[in-house]
């Protein structure tokens, strides 16, 4: 007896709980509206003491932080902006959704799955603070952080065998304090070549999961679960300094690296037109490549020949080998006043098949331009040229531009390259002129950049290499920027500052990147990369 | 029995399972909301509010300028400035170089930049402000500064000779005023309106400099490019003027968001009264220039030796913006040997007119439109007018933009038969070469915004498809700005301003 009642009594429970079950949902959670509430947003100013101390938690970062910058100009564009965005984007997600839902619900034979309701709410994202970071690379960083605490309301009906099914998500909140890093920046718009993002810290994610009107979300300890399972399974993904990349630009087209080497060979010239009063020209050519900032460079001068053999080579870098032409000018050199030009010449790139050697011999003009003038006969001049494009491996490697590249071959084993770039300098003052150049020492072997005219903050960009036999680990080098006079005269040259940058650190990294402060000078900087290539 | 009891007992426990259940559903998603209305509130402080919420411990670091500042865009665009100059030369020299070539006037051989530098100085943004003025659309006014140490080198090669001319030490102050018409299509931004807001002024201030020669050799010509860049700026960028760059990849109509005309003002001049004589001998000869936009300036007849003259003249003119848009009264002295001379300047802004109702004003003339620069208080007479303003409706619009469309077309004609100008013959060829170096600076200027642009763009993460729109659409401004020049000349007044003008129009 006492066995039977309570199995029938177990066996009660077990119905009435099903019952109970049934009668408490439909009692507490079948009528209860599935429409997410309209939020009702009274001003700060109005709240009570408690609702205020639950804000405190949720400060924006610019109250707290004086490096981060407010941008609530941007919240409030956003907000003007959500309703547009949301329809568009709301709109596009179904029309994504649509046909994957049309192939499956044909698999599972479910009768038809539907969007009953799909909005992101009306509650767009905010930032609450916006952090930028500016290093010697390369690049940007910004942190902004961002909250979204919305209510959007994503109903999903499925029927299938005459039942039907709601799923709906609702009140999705997802804090997170993204890095966005644009890197590298190029010369072309937009200026960066890609985007990485990254998650500084795991993010907060919240939201209602309704099935059939009750929120799974709800039940003890399911909340917790899922919110660390996304956690991980975010931070997995993208998690500093694990990243999302966005490429936007191709790097190697947008900042027009070297893809070939020109090797040009003077041969020599025939019939050249005299130009002195007494006496025959004396001509030697001028090379200049079109778009590229470097000084042309020239052959030596033959005296008194109006058929001159130079046989001398020249190389070049070939950054747009589709676009770039190679300029000659033949020019009759003077001991007094200006060289007169006595005929010129341009070598298209794209004529060129690469790898393969070409004899041109090309008609002097006065110039390019299609003119009567040309039709005069200005002489001939023979020229070889070979275009060699950079091979794919060796391509490859110098879009790496945060390793360091190798060093060439005929190192010493051991030893190795040290490679200089000069950036650029800030702040630079000369007593009286300040028109500054860089002088490199090392090892008693000086190097010096470009002079630029009257500029406080002069951008050089130009890169050197010392060859060492050994590693410089106890070395130093000193970097002293130097202000050239405009005239001879007193004051002619004039130290703007020193820094002397031990070597130590560049063999050990491989690479420093950093903005010194001078010696000698009252704010001046100069930012100075070093890196230490070996074989 | 035990059935019973077990079947009461599954029931209780299961419906109180199920309103725990739901009880922890409505607390969790009045949190959830409650969260979602704290963060909201945070998203937009205001000074009073985060006065309550820290108490005492209010930070220093935070303040509330009408203009909400933007450091860290300020830092961004130091860091990319030397890359974005180098891009935006690259484009303004593919665009507007053909674009010169079009414009370019019979004489002149070629025209083309020998150096086109930006500088190395990054603009500033001072400030940004966010409205939402008008349902559907964002507007944005950008507080930009920009005093650059760009160099712009123009070779100009007439048959006779070559003249570089070269534009440096550009320095800009102004609000441009940005509107986003939104649109339901992603990216969500349908076009954009580009503008100068009229108050505070725009200043623009360059030095012209012809590279081993003197500006001088050619008279009048710094003074003609002065005029024309100022009357570029007022009848082109200053609000209500604006440039509409519809967005690629929405098809819409965008032409609500063009000027256009309001409204029609009656101006009957009356009088002058007690003028202050200019001359030495006799009295002065007065006549009056009245305008509401600079292209389209209207005058009455001279009255010999008088200096309180009786005009008695009407005009018609339209008018685009109510709000913002004023008559400009000059009264000039003639004079036959020199330049005339000015007597006053008198401003009557029309948002104090009622539609047609018929008004009688007397205007106090002042020595300059600018009140921080009139010193003297000394009285310069007065101009009697009577003014009616008539609000067009939609039919009356629609005439009112052709006939000014037909007025344009026709001036330009006119030009290009060599009408009008024909005093300033000599000048002619320089003039109009000035004329397109001068669009050429207005490009930059929209180069500039649009770095802006997308400066903004790349920070705030929006779609970056903006960006190619902009450079298309500043080709566009260009081509705009460049065909108002030519048609400017015919009109152009000289008068001698010096050479750091004011966007004012006004600068003497």
């Amino acid at each position: 007896m006492g066995f039977v009642s309570t199995v029938l009594s177990f066996f009660g429970f077990g119905i009435g709980l099903s019952v109970g079950i049934l009668v408490g949902y439909f009692l507490f959670i079948y009528f209860q509206p599935s429409d997410v509430k309209d939020l009702k947003i009274r001003p700060l100013v109005e709240e009570d003491t408690q609702s205020l101390d639950r804000m405190l938690p949720e400060i924006p970062l610019w109250v707290k932080n004086p490096d981060y910058d407010r941008i609530d100009w941007l919240n409030k564009f956003l907000e003007v902006m959500w309703p547009y965005l949301d329809k568009a984007i709301c709109r596009t997600a179904k029309q994504i959704a649509d046909p994957i839902i049309a192939e499956n619900t044909a698999k599972y034979k479910i009768d038809s799955v539907e969007f009953e309701s799909f909005t992101l709410g009306s509650l767009p994202p905010t930032f609450q603070g916006m952090k930028v970071y500016i290093t010697e690379e390369k690049e940007l960083i910004m942190e902004p952080s961002l909250k979204w605490a919305g209510n959007p309301n994503v109903i999903v009906v499925a029927k299938a065998y005459g039942l039907r099914l709601t799923v709906q998500v609702l009140d999705l909140q997802i804090f997170a304090a993204p890095r966005i890093t644009l890197k590298p920046l190029v010369p072309s718009f937009p200026c960066f070549a890609k985007i990485y993002v990254s998650l500084m810290e795991k993010p907060h994610v919240d939201f209602g999961l309704k099935l059939l009107g009750a929120d799974l979300m709800a039940v003890p300890g399911l909340y917790r679960f899922v919110q660390e399972t996304i956690k991980k399974q975010v931070a997995n993904m993208y998690l500093w300094p694990k990243n999302l990349e966005v490429p936007v630009l191709d790097v190697s087209k947008a900042s027009k690296k070297p893809v070939g080497i020109l090797h040009v060979k003077v041969v020599r010239a025939n019939k050249l037109r005299k130009k002195d009063l007494l006496g025959k020209s004396d001509p030697y050519v001028k090379l200049r490549l079109s778009d590229d900032k470097l000084p042309s460079k020239k052959t030596s001068v033959k005296r008194s020949n109006l058929n001159p053999e130079w046989n001398e080579e020249f190389n070049f870098v070939i950054k747009d080998p589709e676009n770039q032409l190679l300029e000659l000018n033949v020019y009759d050199w003077e001991q007094v006043g200006k060289h007169e030009k006595m005929g010129m010449n341009v070598i298209r790139l794209n004529e060129l098949t690469p790898d393969e050697t070409k004899t041109l011999t090309l008609d002097l003009l006065k110039n390019v331009d299609e003119d009567v003038q040309n039709d005069k006969f200005r002489g001939q001049m023979v020229v070889e040229a070979t275009y060699k494009p950079f091979r794919e491996d060796e391509m490859k490697d110098s879009e790496n531009s945060d390793e360091v590249e190798k060093a060439p071959d005929g190192t010493p084993s051991g030893g190795g390259l040290l490679y200089v770039i000069v950036h650029e300098g800030q702040d630079l003052e000369g007593k009286h002129h300040t028109n500054p150049y860089v002088r490199l020492t090392f090892r008693g072997e000086e190097k010096k950049t470009k002079h630029i005219k009257k500029n406080r903050d002069p951008r050089w960009e130009e890169e050197f290499q010392f060859l060492c036999k050994e590693p410089p680990v106890n070395e130093k080098m000193q970097v002293e920027v130097v202000s050239r006079a405009p005239s001879i005269g007193i004051h002619s040259k004039e130290s703007l500052g020193y820094v002397t940058i031990s070597l130590a650190d560049v063999v050990h990294n491989k690479r420093t990147n950093e903005t010194y402060h001078l010696i000698d000078s009252k704010n001046g900087r100069i930012h100075v990369e070093l890196q230490w290539r070996t074989s | 029995m035990g059935l019973i009891s077990g079947l009461v007992m599954g029931a209780l426990v299961g419906i109180a399972l199920m309103a725990g259940w739901s009880r922890m559903m409505t607390r969790r998603s009045t949190k959830r909301v409650a969260k979602a209305a704290d963060v909201k509130l945070l998203g937009s402080l205001s000074r009073d509010d985060l006065k309550k919420l820290c108490g005492d411990n209010y930070p220093e670091w935070v303040s509330f300028p009408a203009f909400e500042q933007v450091k860290w865009m300020n830092k961004m665009l130091g860091k990319l400035w030397p890359y974005i100059a180098d891009a935006a030369t690259l484009v303004i020299k593919d665009t507007v170089e053909p674009l010169l070539d079009d414009y370019r006037p019979p004489g002149i051989t070629s025209l083309k930049f020998s150096k086109l530098s930006l500088g190395t100085v990054p603009p500033k943004i001072e400030g940004i402000r966010v409205q939402s003025l008008k349902k559907g659309q964002i507007t944005m006014d950008i507080d930009f500064r920009w005093g650059g140490d760009l160099s712009i080198i123009l070779a100009v090669e007439a048959l006779v000779a070559s003249l570089p001319i070269q534009l440096k030490d550009l320095q800009v102050f102004t609000v441009i005023r940005v509107i986003f018409q939104l649109s339901e299509e992603i990216p969500c931004i349908s076009a954009v309106v580009v503008a100068l807001l009229a108050e505070p002024k725009p200043r623009i201030d360059y030095t012209l400099k012809a590279v081993g020669g003197s500006l001088t050799a050619i008279p009048g010509l710094s003074d003609m490019i002065d005029d024309t860049v100022s009357s570029i700026v007022t009848d082109m960028l200053e609000w209500p003027h604006r440039i509409v760059v519809p967005l690629g990849g929405v098809d819409v109509d965008t032409s609500d968001l063009e000027l256009k005309p309001q409204g029609k003002l009656t101006i009957t001049i009356v009088k002058a009264n007690s003028l202050k004589n200019q001359e030495l001998v006799g009295k002065s000869d007065p006549y009056v220039v009245l305008y509401v936009r600079p292209m389209f300036k209207v005058k009455t007849k001279v009255v010999d030796d008088n200096l309180s003259p009786v005009w008695n003249e009407t005009f018609e003119m339209l008018a685009e913006d109510k709000e913002t848009q004023s008559v400009i009264f000059e009264v000039y002295d003639e004079d036959k040997i020199q330049q005339d001379k000015r007597m006053g300047t008198a401003k009557l802004a029309l948002n104090e007119l009622e539609p047609e109702v018929s008004k009688e004003i007397e205007l106090n003339l002042l020595s300059s439109l600018d009140t921080l620069k009139v010193k003297d208080k000394k009285d310069r007479g007065s101009l009697t007018i009577k003014v009616l303003y008539h609000p067009f409706t939609k039919e009356e619009q629609v005439a009112a933009l052709e006939e000014e469309k037909r007025i344009i077309e026709e001036r330009r004609k006119m030009k290009e038969a060599g009408l009008i100008g024909s005093t300033m013959d000599a000048l002619g060829g320089a003039a109009s070469f000035v004329g397109s170096g001068v669009g050429m600076v207005g490009t930059g200027i929209g180069a500039g915004v649009g770095m802006v642009g997308s400066g903004l763009g790349a920070g705030v993460g929006m779609v970056g498809s903006g960006l190619g729109a902009v450079g298309g659409g500043l080709s566009k401004a260009g081509r705009f700005m460049g065909k108002s020049v030519t048609g400017q000349f015919s009109s152009s007044k000289k008068n001698g301003s010096p050479t750091p003008v004011q966007g004012d129009g006004n600068a003497n």
